[in-house]
């Protein structure tokens, strides 16, 4: 075991790991943040302001901004230290708020700010800039410079999802440090020295690599911002909500940024047993599918009208949708009995779904189950191959392999299929020629998906961002979310639906009126 | 041919002398004789112990105890890998150019002292980076390496004894901030020159992560003489506080500029006056900088001053590398002041903000006072940027910068105060600088 050592800051002792520097210990312990509360570290003040230092990154000590007071007991005399490279060590005292610790930080604000060019009216980080936060509480409030300020370039396109601002950039290097600890990619670096030292990308070597945007995020300034979300919105504007990414089984966890019932942006949000501070961009980027055109919105039940060749899918009501499920698995049960019957559940689907799913599958008897995933690349960083966050939560409730059950349908064996999500076809073990025959195929799903093309009935469910709910990733760790947006009125919950076919059908022990519904009615109303 | 240096002492003595440049040369001054008996017959542990007690004082402008620098290398107890000495051989303080000569004239003095504090770290190799303009010494100093590892003076068996050493010249490149210790380590590793933070110091994670001692070429040189003559002997020469002779260097309006081997301690005025002949053209002494360009300026008033620290210190500068750089009474101190900050301002490496930031403010400022635009509250501007970059970043460049324009507005405010009153330089010529 760590051996563990004693200090005190301010007034609080805290217990700590031998071994690290104060920052790093204040942050493991919590308290480097302290009214944290759900808040980004954007949001908040830090006990001990800080602009080079990251917890995932290497210490820097360049900036100067965490300068504290300390001594190495209570007697000892003090002395002025960056606090992101002091080491901890038994009885170690550290000042924050001393009058040589405040003139310290004015220094570095104040020299930080005579080359700034201080345009935040037009800067798309104001609101969550670590620069206008601290020259608020720790800086001066006048300039004392009379010479111009520093001319440099404005929107240098970076790469194909930053652009970068050089006259806003305080050169803490968080960018630089990141290409080259984390993705190892190593494009940024800052040439030139002394004041005129500037950021730059090597030459002939943009910024691309598959987790370039978190480098908007660590920029303290509005140095670097992210060609998605740059002059959307004023952050002002948004809420946070925690939720997270299902771009893959990693589940990295995100602050869902919205504002008008719309999703307006993913930001990693600090988990360090799943994704640490980061997360991919086409995770990032993920966001886009909830509010994009191929969004299933109503019910729809295929149907031959009279003078069509062949029956088509077309919208229908959610009691219409219901009772043409009823009305297909009735007298096929009645007389074939459950065996004919497939489920398929999905790693898009929340726990509790999978759950309302399993027990469906139970009461109606049916055994025939499985899991039908996409899979992909990976890397050594974050990206899993499972494209999913919930194939983990899946195969907890009992939804094992695919095979078996692709075989029995192969086989003939088979006459209904109810199916979640639209990874059906992913692995290749089923197409929809192998579900040409089948008399029945229920679908549950976010988007229109080749699955629609067998369907008979399919039911619009909701994105993880529209629900609260929790999802299992490839750790085995049980993620809540909460609802950051309200879909439209028809898209439900798969339980939900799941709750009314089971009523429809007079299976033991389902109702119509859910308290899923009932519940996101109410939250409907108050929102 | 004038002597060279003007004063020598033990250090010196032989640099007129074409032949000590030369392995035979050398031995035939019983070069290398003390060397090869501790490497025989001496203990690391003795060698700290002897340097601890003559109280050598680093020359490369710290002036920390060497022995004690050495004594925080790891013991014979650490055998995971290498550990390094580097000689800092990159003197770019403007002023100073005392190491050079030394380079020059007696690199076998230099590669003794380097076997001997080798051997007292336990090093296996010693990186000798050398200035990229100094030509001559690095030519010389090649010269020497091969003739010395020719002469079995290095090598696996280092003057016949079994300690293996080997001394490998790096060349710099022109950049002030690779002479700071750490920025010297990071310019090794074929890095961008730029100091690192301490913790970790380089006695535990240096070059390449080894153990590392970093002592300038004077210091080194200081070693043969103390292990060959004593302790006792290094500490009757100079002051109790500050023994030994150093090289003192003296530039500007003087009548004799040049090289001065003197005990520490020598009065300042001493050196100006008498051995550098006075201030040239029989003009007033008005300033003197006692230690290179980073240290405080003194008044033609206050230079009965001993040069040691201990003194020194009392008034407000240090010895820093000994570089005393004479001004009279015609120099304006806003334009020195002017040169002083836009060297900074040029050599910064740019990491830390109140050194990137203030070395340019500064300049900007006391140009603007330079060229008639100041106003009286950027005195004490001046003054509050000086504070605001002091003792507060990753390596002593910023005090480096901070304090001479402190001792100019210190001393000469009146200098300041009229190119404000009169919204003009008030000295004749023009000066301009980029
Ligand atoms: C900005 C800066 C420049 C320096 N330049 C030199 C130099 O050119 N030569 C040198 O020996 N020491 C220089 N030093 C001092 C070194 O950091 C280091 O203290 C010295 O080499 C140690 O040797 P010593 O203990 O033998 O004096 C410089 C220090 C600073 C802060
Ligand atoms: S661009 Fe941002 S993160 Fe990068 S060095 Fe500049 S301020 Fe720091
Ligand atoms: S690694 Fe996976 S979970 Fe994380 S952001 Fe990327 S796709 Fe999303
Ligand atoms: S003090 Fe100046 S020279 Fe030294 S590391 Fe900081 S910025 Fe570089
Ligand atoms: S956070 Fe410590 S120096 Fe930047």
């Amino acid at each position: 075991m760590t051996e563990r050592v004693r200090i005190r800051v301010d007034d609080v002792e805290y217990e700590v790991d031998a071994g690290r520097t104060v920052l790093q210990a204040l942050d493991d312990c919590g308290a480097l943040f302290p009214e944290r509360d759900g808040k980004r570290p954007e949001q908040t003040d830090a006990l001990i302001p800080h602009y080079c230092w990251h917890p995932k990154l290497s210490i820097d000590g360049s900036c100067r901004l965490c300068q504290v007071e300390v001594r190495a007991g209570a007697d000892a005399p003090p002395k002025l230290a960056i606090a992101c490279n002091t080491p901890v060590s038994e009885g170690l005292v550290v000042d924050t708020k001393s009058e040589t610790v405040a003139a310290a930080r004015q220094g570095v604000m104040e020299l930080l700010l005579i080359n700034h060019p201080l345009d935040c009216p037009i800067c798309d980080q104001a609101g969550e800039c670590k620069l206008q936060d601290y020259a608020y509480t720790h800086g001066v409030d006048h300039a004392r410079t009379r010479e111009p300020r520093r001319k440099a370039k404005k929107r240098v396109d970076l790469g194909p999802t930053i652009v970068f601002d050089q006259e806003r950039c305080i050169l803490c290097r968080r960018c630089v440090r990141f290409c080259r600890e984390v993705t190892g990619t190593g494009e940024l670096g800052v040439f030139d020295r002394g004041d005129r030292s500037v950021l730059e990308t090597f030459p002939d070597e943009p910024l691309d690599n598959a987790y370039s945007m978190n480098v908007a995020d660590i920029c303290p300034v509005g140095a670097l911002t992210t060609k998605d979300f740059r002059f959307k919105m004023r952050v002002w504007f948004l809420e946070d909500v925690d939720g997270i990414c299902t771009g893959c089984s990693r589940g990295c966890n995100v602050h869902i940024g919205v504002a008008k019932n719309a999703v307006q942006r993913y930001l990693p949000r600090r988990n360090d047993a799943v994704n640490g501070t980061w997360m991919c961009d086409d995770g990032r980027l993920s966001y886009h599918e909830i509010a994009r055109e191929d969004r299933l919105t109503t019910c729809l039940v295929r149907e031959q009208a009279i003078g069509e060749d062949s029956p088509q899918l077309r919208p229908a009501s959610l009691d219409e949708a219901v009772a043409a499920v009823a009305a297909r698995l009735r007298p096929l049960l009645d007389a074939k009995g459950p065996g004919v019957i497939a489920g398929i559940a999905s790693a898009h689907a929340s726990n509790e779904d999978l759950r309302a799913f399993k027990t469906f599958l139970d009461v109606l008897d049916v055994d025939t189950i499985g899991l039908a995933v996409a899979r992909g690349d990976s890397d050594d960083l974050l990206v899993e191959a499972e494209k999913g966050a919930n194939g983990a939560g899946a195969r907890a409730v009992g939804f094992g392999a695919l095979a078996p059950v692709a075989d029995r349908i192969r086989g003939g064996g088979i006459e209904a299929l109810i199916v979640l999500g639209h990874d059906l076809f992913a692995d290749g073990s089923l197409d929809a020629r192998a579900l040409a025959g089948l008399d029945t195929v229920v679908a549950f799903d976010t988007h229109r998906s080749p699955v629609e093309r067998v369907a008979h009935v399919v039911f619009p469910v909701r994105h993880a961002a529209e629900k609260d709910a929790s999802y299992t990733n490839s750790a085995g760790i049980v993620q809540p979310v909460q609802r950051a947006v309200v879909p439209g009125p028809e898209v439900r919950d798969e339980g939900d639906f799941l709750q009314r076919i089971g009523a429809a059908l007079g299976l033991a022990g389902f109702e119509t009126e859910t308290e899923t519904e009932a519940e996101s009615k109410a939250g409907d109303g108050a929102e | 041919m004038q002597k060279v240096p003007f004063t020598t002492g033990y250090l010196t003595a032989h640099c007129g002398d074409d032949a000590y440049g030369t392995l035979d040369g050398y031995k035939a001054e019983g070069g290398y004789e003390t060397a090869r008996r501790v490497l025989k017959k001496g203990t690391p542990e003795d060698l700290i112990e002897t340097l601890k007690a003559s109280g050598l004082q680093g020359r490369g402008g710290a002036s920390f105890i060497a022995g004690q620098k050495w004594s925080f290398m790891p013991g014979a107890e650490d055998d995971t890998g290498p550990r390094y000495l580097v000689c800092n051989a990159d003197e770019s303080e403007p002023g100073s150019f005392k190491d050079r000569l030394l380079l020059e004239r007696a690199p076998h003095l230099l590669l003794e002292g380097i076997l001997l504090a080798a051997f007292a770290i336990r090093a296996e190799k010693t990186f000798l980076y050398v200035r990229g303009e100094y030509g001559e010494a690095i030519r010389v100093l090649t010269r020497a390496i091969e003739e010395a590892r020719a002469g079995k003076v290095l090598g696996p068996r280092a003057l016949g004894s079994r300690f293996a050493h080997d001394v490998v010249l790096v060349r710099g490149a022109g950049a002030y901030i690779c002479g700071e210790e750490t920025g010297l380590l990071e310019s090794l590793e074929g890095k961008k020159g730029q100091p690192r933070k301490k913790p970790p110091y380089p006695a535990e994670n240096g070059v390449f992560g080894r153990p590392t001692t970093v002592n300038n070429v004077e210091t080194l040189c200081h070693v043969p003489h103390i292990v060959e003559k004593g302790a006792d002997w290094f500490r009757g020469i100079g002051t109790a506080e500050s023994p030994g002779n150093t090289l003192f260097g003296v530039s500007g309006h003087v009548v004799r500029p040049g090289l001065y081997e003197l005990p520490l301690g020598t009065p300042l005025d001493e050196i100006v006056f008498e051995h550098a002949g006075g201030v040239a053209g029989g003009r007033k002494l008005k300033a003197v900088i006692p230690g290179g360009l980073s240290m405080a300026v003194l008044p033609a008033g206050q230079v009965d001053v001993p040069m040691a620290n201990e003194f020194l210190r009392e008034r407000q500068t240090a010895l820093g590398t000994g570089g005393i750089i004479v001004m009279d009474d015609t120099t304006c101190m806003v334009r020195v002041a002017c040169i002083i900050t836009h060297f900074f301002r040029e050599e910064s490496c740019g990491q830390c903000t109140q050194c990137r930031e203030g070395t340019g403010w500064m300049n900007r400022i006391v140009s603007r006072i330079e060229r008639g635009e100041g106003r009286f509250e950027d005195l004490a501007l001046l003054k509050d940027v000086c504070a605001k970059m002091e003792g507060k970043t990753i390596c002593a460049f910023a005090d480096a910068a901070a304090w001479p324009v402190q001792g100019l507005l210190r001393h000469f405010p009146q200098d300041f105060q009229s190119h404000v009153t009169h919204g003009q330089c008030p000295y004749p010529g023009s000066f301009v600088l980029a």
